[in-house]
């Protein structure tokens, strides 16, 4: 019962940790651009980890009603709808950035950012912390499983925080252009990942059709072995991925690599972000 | 504002037309064949389903127990939490011929099962 709390609560909140800690990446890069100029606060992280633990523990009482909606497939359409006003807002926070105060209206831009910021930790947060919530309540109904669950939940939960911490300082102690750069690939994983799992739950709910397997990797790298799991936390992994999944992956990465701001970062001439931040 | 809003429309647009032709898919699932798997006491029954191959099946999953737990495939891309003496339902397949075996992601020890296609 330990070792699977630590391992199931480990992967819940590695998810949330990585996108958090690419977001106060960006957060704390911007801030290097701008000169701090702007609105962007730090205090946005506050917002969406508060109002995404209210949420979660909303969603966790709702889950029995939302699982009997549309035909008992509602959890996967509800998930599915949260990844896309997520990849949504990861795509705005792309689109509208500012790199310098040379682009026209940096604040109401900044401000956008920070709203998006909020929105992107809080749902992220919602998902994954109703599902740990679901799993603590219920095992807490057991008062044998109530001492190791615990603790075992408490260690995952730091290893996935310290993975998000370790992540962030990596990051943002890079020099800048490659610190943006390296978030910025994070990120197109992030949205990626969002994406194939949203063909994944809606083919799961046959809300969308069947498409046949592309590969099988699973005597390369099994889904079960550590590797496996760490894998599929931090970029989606699969070791047999549907071509609608691959199809998706990939669009979610285009949907962040055409963006505003990972083109300009990327081409070799971001000239004002380089004189700001130098 | 250098970034246009007809670039947004046009994001808009590539967002949600695919999400839109989702509803006319939804209702193309006619006599599909269902399989009943029942979870009691951390248990599948039956713990093995044996399925037709390649064709599309519903499964509806029952949790008898009070406590909540999840349905989980690696080797059949599936995943899906059932609340206590709650009831989903989820779709597998096509499946090649073979062994798929799945498990309950809260107590894997005990609650086991596999799906064959034949």
């Amino acid at each position: 019962m330990f070792l699977n709390a630590v391992v199931l609560v480990l992967q819940e909140i590695l998810e949330a940790a990585l996108l958090l800690s690419v977001m106060l990446v960006f957060t704390r890069l911007f801030h290097l651009v701008w000169q701090q100029n702007f609105l962007l606060r730090d205090s946005w992280v506050y917002y969406g980890i508060v109002l995404g633990g209210l949420g979660a523990g909303i969603y966790a009482q709702l889950t029995p009603q939302i699982s009997s909606w549309f035909d008992y497939v509602g959890q996967e359409v509800v998930n599915a709808g949260i990844h896309v006003v997520t990849l949504s807002l990861l795509t705005v926070l792309t689109f509208v950035a500012p790199l310098s105060h040379l682009d026209a209206k940096p604040y109401a831009r900044s401000r956008l950012v920070s709203l998006c910021m909020i929105g992107i930790v809080l749902l992220s947060i919602v998902r994954e912390g109703s599902e740990i919530m679901q799993y603590m309540g219920g095992i807490a109904s057991q008062p044998d499983n109530f001492t190791p669950v615990l603790f075992g939940g408490i260690i995952g939960a730091g290893i996935g925080v310290s993975t998000g911490i370790l992540l962030f300082y990596g990051i943002v102690n890079l020099q800048t252009r490659v610190a943006f750069r390296s978030a910025l690939i994070l990120l197109c994983l992030i949205a990626g990942n969002m994406a194939a799992q949203v063909a994944m739950l809606l083919n799961q709910a046959d809300w969308l059709p069947y498409t046949p397997v592309v590969w099988n990797s699973s005597n390369l790298i099994p889904e079960t072995s550590v590797f496996g799991h760490l894998l599929y936390a931090l970029i989606g992994y699969e070791a047999t991925p549907s071509l609608l999944q691959v199809c998706f992956y990939a669009a979610g990465i285009v949907l962040v690599g055409v963006s505003p701001l990972f083109r300009r970062i990327w081409s070799d001439k971001p000239k004002p972000m380089v004189q700001y931040a130098s | 504002m250098s970034i246009s809003r007809s670039r947004f429309s046009g994001l808009l647009a590539r967002v949600c037309l695919p999400l839109s032709l989702l509803g006319g898919v939804s209702q193309a699932s006619g006599a599909v064949p269902e399989i009943e798997l029942i979870i009691k006491d951390h248990l599948f029954f039956p713990a093995t389903i044996e399925i037709p191959a390649r064709q599309k099946v519903r499964v509806r999953i029952i949790n008898q127990d009070p406590s909540p737990e999840e349905f989980e495939s690696f080797e059949l891309n599936r995943e899906k939490l059932v609340v206590g003496y709650g009831e989903v339902v989820i779709f597998i397949g096509p499946l090649e011929p073979g062994e798929y075996p799945f498990f309950g992601e809260f107590y894997p020890k005990t609650a086991q099962g596999v799906v064959i296609a034949k």
